[in-house]
């Protein structure tokens, strides 16, 4: 056991709203310690929608949400403005369903009241022509479309420069860091028992621990006899290697929920299922039947996404607050800061288009118990990468030996931190993947500087396997590098290939039809004995 | 504020947009033109009909790499990068256009394709997009 280290707060949960804690706490000069058990943004953040959204939904229950949502919304597109892109959505309506083209733009227009919060613009509406013109692939029987913008972000870059933005404001962070337990004494929470990511146990002493574990708070909260009810619910989302259109389009499942596909930079997501989920929160799969009712309600409003095969599910569960009898998707999405009068304060519910807000009102709570009096910058302090304006990618291209398209890629990971890190890593004109493509400069950088200890830290970091290849032909090359940087042994390396290959499996395996098992055949037998692990 | 509130706001909200609407105040449609102007900027472009119809045989590259034993690489590009990761975020196709060097024989490199992956078609998308 290393000696105990002592901080203001510590921060159990490297979600969003954990790395949100961190962060602002870390702005206002509280001493953090950031502890995650996984990979920052691995558990429900990462398995969103991708999207910074107000939430039209909740128009029909609660106008406050969508208006808190808006805001915050608005606070998240201006400090991350590297990180998001506009998502134009199509809201197309077909004979027979629930809203008619006026109920849905009287919606919108509504929702337009809030829409410059967050910057976006308002509604416009198209006639059937004019939309086929802007999306052929939609029904044929489509009867017209209403539009409306939200953003998009990629969660695991948003988490992550969350996270480095404590660590620059003076907080630690750890990741692969598991709390084994609470320290208490008199009957308060004075610190936490955690597991380092190189297996040492490590005791760290704080005044405020904070509690924004996601779906497992109730299981940090347990730890101190204190009791948060959820009603965890499940949510699956379909991957596909691009762009299957340039817009988003909403849809509607059998059952009358809504459903979207949207595009983020070359992948699209298509989601989500709303499900009570009781089952082992660190064993999440996907069901082949849940994929079914995706496409199924998809596939009504645009027919052409069963022309294209998704690469990969991705499953989480939703923190959301605890009620009774309510049909999942009429949960409310708010958020509670509890304090349980012991050291211990837990965030539970809420969205990532709120964390900022979430994470804020944490913080608030956490500075009264210390006594400290500075408030909450988060709101409008630019997250690295924000701050300096973007260089232009050909001629940045140029310099490093890259294609422009990687330098492109790049920038949206790290905005106006590209250029000093091109110059940094030293690997000049490598690509590591050619069809994500992601430059051997960045996976370097994320090795050295982005706490990049696993090939799956490395997809959600850099993206490393996201395209068509999904990693057969750049996984070995990306273990040799990481090898190099992070001193793996030939063994070591082989077991993270297996294990990055088998985890990928699993994220395919529900999608896979009779061609793709075939696929998966010929893959097995080209790698001569994977899986291995 | 209750769903009863919320509710009958909408309620009231309906009501008001069917008035403008009956009295010929309503809101204009938009043609896909004027919106695909609006949102230039973002780089969001529709895909024509027939990159629509295209896309899934577009997609089907396998990476082999014939195509370029075939056509070489203009600019430093494979054909087969146009379909595996040029042909997938079409926003930042117009960033990377000086990547695009002079055209191929893309029908070549498409002859040479053991998957039938329409090359020129992948090559013409592309740079529609980037432009």
């Amino acid at each position: 056991m290393s000696a105990p280290s002592n901080h203001d707060v510590i921060v159990i949960g490297g979600g969003v709203t954990g790395a949100g804690v961190a962060r602002d706490l870390a702005l206002r000069g509280v001493s953090v310690l950031l502890l995650e058990k996984g990979d920052w943004g691995a558990g429900t953040s990462g398995a969103s929608s991708w999207m910074i959204h107000g939430g039209p939904r909740y128009l029909e229950f609660d106008w406050d949400t969508t208006r808190l949502s808006c805001e915050d919304a608005g606070h998240i597109v201006r400090i991350a403005r590297h990180l998001v892109h506009r998502c134009v959505f199509l809201l197309p309506v077909l004979p027979g369903d629930r809203h008619g083209l006026e109920r849905l733009e009287t919606a919108m227009e509504v929702y337009d009241r809030f829409q410059p919060l967050k910057l976006a613009q308002p509604h416009a509406r198209l006639d059937a022509t004019q939309a086929r013109l802007l999306e052929p692939g939609l029904a044929p029987d489509v009867l017209g479309v209403v539009t409306m913008e939200e953003w998009g972000v990629d969660p695991h870059r948003l988490v992550w420069a969350n996270v480095l933005d404590a660590v620059r404001h003076g907080a630690r962070a750890a990741n692969h860091s598991r709390v084994t337990g609470l320290i208490r004494a008199a009957g308060a929470v004075i610190g936490v028992n955690y597991q380092a990511a190189d297996g040492t146990r490590v005791e760290a002493r704080a005044r405020v621990v904070v509690n924004a574990a996601g779906p497992w708070v109730p299981e940090v909260a347990a730890m101190a006899d204190a009791q948060v009810r959820l009603r965890p619910a499940k949510g699956i989302h379909l991957v596909y290697d691009r762009r299957l259109s340039n817009f988003a389009i909403s849809g509607e499942s059998i059952d009358g929920r809504d459903l979207l596909l949207v595009p983020h930079g070359p992948i699209t997501v298509v989601g989500t299922t709303d499900d009570d989920f009781y089952g082992d929160l660190d064993d999440v799969g996907v069901a082949e039947d849940e994929v079914s009712y995706l496409l199924q309600g998809m596939a009504r409003v645009f027919p052409a996404i069963r022309d294209h095969r998704p690469v990969r599910a991705t499953a989480g569960v939703r923190p959301t607050l605890f009620a009774w009898r309510r049909y999942e998707d009429d949960l409310s999405r708010r958020f509670q800061v509890l304090d349980h009068g012991s050291g211990l304060v837990t965030i539970a519910g809420g969205k990532l288009s709120m964390y900022r807000l979430m994470a804020e009102q944490t913080a608030d709570v956490a500075c009264a118990r210390l006594g400290v009096e500075a408030r909450s910058s988060s709101s409008s302090r630019p997250l690295p990468g924000a701050e300096a304006e973007l260089a232009d990618p050909a001629e940045l291209a140029r310099e490093h030996h890259l294609p422009a398209l990687a330098v492109a890629r790049l920038q949206a990971r790290h905005g106006g931190e590209a250029p000093d890190l091109l110059r940094e890593s030293g690997a000049r004109g490598r690509l590591v993947c050619r069809c994500e493509p992601l430059a051997e400069a960045e996976l370097v950088h994320a090795a050295r500087h982005e706490q990049v200890r696993t090939l799956a830290d490395g997809f959600r970091r850099v993206g490393l396997a996201a395209g068509p290849c999904a990693g057969a032909a750049c996984v070995e090359r990306a273990a040799a590098i990481l090898g190099r940087e992070l001193d793996w042994s030939d063994s070591q390396r082989r077991q993270a290939v297996g294990e990055f290959l088998a985890g990928a499996w699993r994220g395919r395996a529900a999608l896979l039809g009779q061609s793709g098992w075939a696929q998966e055949e010929l893959a097995y037998g080209a790698r001569r004995g994977w899986p291995t692990s | 504020m209750s769903r009863s509130s919320a509710l009958a706001r909408l309620a009231a909200a309906y009501a008001a947009h069917e008035v403008r609407r009956r009295s010929g105040r309503g809101g204009g449609r938009t043609t896909a033109s004027a919106f695909e102007t609006r949102y230039a900027r973002d780089g969001l472009r529709p895909l024509t009909a027939d990159e629509r119809g295209g896309l899934p045989a577009m997609s089907g590259c396998i990476n082999c790499g014939l195509c370029a034993l075939v056509a070489g690489r203009p600019g430093g590009v494979r054909p087969a990068d146009l379909a595996t990761a040029y042909l997938r975020d079409y926003p930042l196709l117009a960033a990377a256009a000086s990547d695009l060097g002079p055209g191929a024989s893309m029908e070549a490199a498409a002859a040479a394709c053991p998957v039938g992956v329409p090359l020129a078609e992948v090559s013409a998308a592309v740079r529609r997009l980037s432009g």
